[in-house]
């Protein structure tokens, strides 16, 4: 606001109304600059997002051409249909939507509890656990990634394995492995720490005063009063989940259990040329994420605002 | 760290110090305790299991030669030696490097613009924002798969549009030359949404009455952004700074659908050749110590950011 908003109060003397009014179309040409410079990088922005689409519906032929067209002469919305036959995108659309769907319940169960637990309760060992936790912020994934799949497969008791974990496949290719491990992050409960530090203490106070069991307050005082900082975590879980690739790729092999952003890669490693029904599938991909997004703008920005970024 | 906080029913317990109502009190904050510990406890037995053992596991193994299938030998440094000398690690080193180097930086920079252009109170700045953060909500496969039809060298539209203008067209990813500044126009694409959103929320929280006082002073918009933006936004830089280079080293997907590393390993990064020792190779050893190379180059890079952004106290 401040920034090219020069001060403007309106005063009698006539020199003073020159210079205002030469400011004033000053801010104007700084203002259209702006919106030029604002258009190009947004146009940058969605132009892959519009010619996935338009590709999507366009024809074999249409595609075959040189120079390539960017308008669709004919719009084959059966593309989608046929894209359907060629790889089943709906089931991994539906698996991706449960595994994500299953990350944000657990985060949003565990998680809170967690974050609740080193916000706002005394006990012994919580600074230790809170700062293990800070540090687990910064492992990368990758320095896990190697044991977390030998973990995986060899499971004690599960996909044929025996009690020491020999002889049998594990989590392997299972649901467990894809809805397990990624269930829930250091990230979400450090957020809802910072969440529940910001809000004020005396409701406790009076809330333990008042014979409330701690689990209450946590339940039904706390996490009502911070509703757009539950959706801010949930809206990361879930998107996180769901463009999630490594894991999905390494665990599972099935088709059954495929997520759809396996399914893509799978599709464009074999069907290297059918560009119309990958790009149907993409769009399939991206669009969850795009709505979702543009629904709830609102409580990530929101959330993001209020995460202790200072 | 934390905040300090006076125990539960501290005021309670300073009210009443009868021995009575202590014992009481002293009972309460006994139940208190364990509950604390019940509500934390599924989320440590969980980062305990697929983190602190995995991290843990992964510097064992990084001695050891391991093929899953027979018992881990223990090599001691024999794994890192290896990856000093095996120039195709070094060659995704050094990729790495590349790719954070202009990656982070630049979409730094981009998203700084944008943040301050976007908290101008300007007209349809909603739409802006939606447009410049749509890349970093759609998943990196998906976004990948999209690139790699545009940067197709017969049909693809960065060519076309490259010929409006008589520009000769590339064939980005499959030239050793473009291969990694193809991938890291990607990156950078991609990456300016999340920082611009820090950048605004931080922009929010600088006092408006700075820049007044600034105007009266008669400061330029220039000098007020060098003098009062960029010296406020120093702890939101160093937070998208230290974020932005664990992303950018971690780098995966897009290499994956892009180019597989290649051609002739010009765009392979460190994440990708632990993929490949792993799950291709199926050396979980290699793999461990090539990402604990990975790891300390992390650490040392937050280091260095946490050095050239601190607050001057």
């Amino acid at each position: 606001m401040a920034l090219l908003n020069p001060r403007t109060s309106t005063s009698p003397s006539a020199t003073r109304t020159v210079r205002t009014t030469n400011q004033s179309s000053v801010r104007r040409r700084n203002k259209l600059i702006l919106h030029l410079l604002l258009i190009i990088g947004s146009v940058t922005m969605v132009i892959p997002f519009v010619w996935m689409l338009f590709t999507s519906v366009k024809s074999p032929a249409e595609l075959a051409q040189f120079p390539p067209t960017f308008f669709p002469q004919e719009w084959h919305w059966s593309n989608y249909a046929e894209a359907l036959d060629a790889a089943p995108f709906d089931k991994y659309f539906r698996n991706s939507l449960i595994i994500a769907t299953g990350h944000t319940l657990i985060t949003l169960v565990i998680g809170s509890m967690a974050g609740y637990a080193l916000a706002r309760i005394r006990f012994r060992g919580r600074e230790i656990i809170f700062l293990s936790m800070v540090a687990m912020l910064m492992i990368p994934t990758y320095t896990k990634i190697v044991p977390q799949f030998l973990i995986v497969k060899f499971m004690p008791l599960f996909g044929g394995n025996d009690i020491t974990g020999q002889g049998g496949s594990g989590w392997l290719d299972s649901w467990w492995a894809l809805l397990i491990p990624g269930g829930l992050s250091a990230m979400s409960i450090f957020l809802f720490r910072q969440f529940y530090l910001t809000l004020p203490k005396e409701l406790e106070e009076a809330a333990r005063l008042d014979g409330l069991g701690e689990f209450r307050i946590f339940a039904q005082i706390y996490t009502p009063l911070m509703k757009p900082a539950v959706a801010t975590v949930a809206l990361l879980t879930f998107q996180e989940s769901w463009n999630n690739f490594l894991w999905p790729l390494l665990v599972t092999t099935s088709d059954d259990l495929r997520v759809i952003q396996v399914g893509l890669a799978v599709f464009q490693q074999v069907e290297a040329t059918a560009w119309q029904y990958l790009m149907a599938g993409t769009t399939l991909a991206t669009v969850p994420m795009v709505l979702l997004f543009v629904m709830a703008q609102k409580y990530f920005i929101q959330g993001f605002t209020n995460s202790g970024i200072k | 760290m934390t905040s300090t906080e006076t125990p539960a029913g501290a005021g309670l317990a300073a009210r009443n110090p009868a021995p009575v109502r202590r014992h009481k009190y002293s009972r309460a904050e006994r139940k208190l305790r364990r509950t604390g510990w019940l509500m934390i406890t599924p989320a440590l037995l969980h980062l305990a299991l697929w983190t602190a053992i995995p991290v843990v596991a992964t510097f064992a193994l990084g001695f050891t030669n391991y093929n899953v299938f027979s018992p881990p030998q223990w090599v001691g440094l024999q794994n890192y030696v290896e990856i000093v000398q095996d120039p195709v690690f070094r060659k995704a080193t050094w990729n790495t490097i590349v790719y954070t180097f202009w990656t982070v930086p630049v979409s730094m920079a981009i998203a700084l613009v944008i943040a301050v252009a976007l908290n101008q109170g300007l007209r349809f700045q909603k739409w802006y924002r939606t447009a410049f953060f749509l890349p970093q909500v759609t998943a990196t496969v998906a976004i990948a798969m999209v690139w790699l039809w545009i940067f197709n060298p017969q049909q693809g539209l960065l060519n076309a549009f490259l010929g409006l203008f008589g520009i000769p067209g590339q064939a980005w990813l499959a030239d050793p030359d473009w291969a990694l500044w193809s991938v890291i126009l990607v990156g950078a694409w991609q990456g300016i949404g999340i920082k611009m959103l820090i950048y605004i929320a931080a922009l929010q929280n600088i006092d408006g009455s700075l820049y007044e006082a600034a105007s009266v002073d008669g400061a330029s918009t220039v000098r007020k952004f060098f003098a009062i933006t960029v010296p406020m936004l120093k702890p939101a830089t160093f937070f998208v700074l230290v974020i932005s280079i664990i992303n950018a080293f971690q780098v995966f997907d897009q290499i994956y659908v892009l180019t597989n590393g290649g051609p002739a390993n010009a765009t392979t990064m460190m994440t990708y050749e632990v993929y490949r020792s792993a799950f291709e190779e199926f050396r979980m050893g290699m793999a461990s110590a090539q990402s604990v190379v990975l790891f300390i180059f992390l650490l040392f890079m937050t280091l260095v950011g946490r050095r050239a952004t601190r607050e001057d106290h």
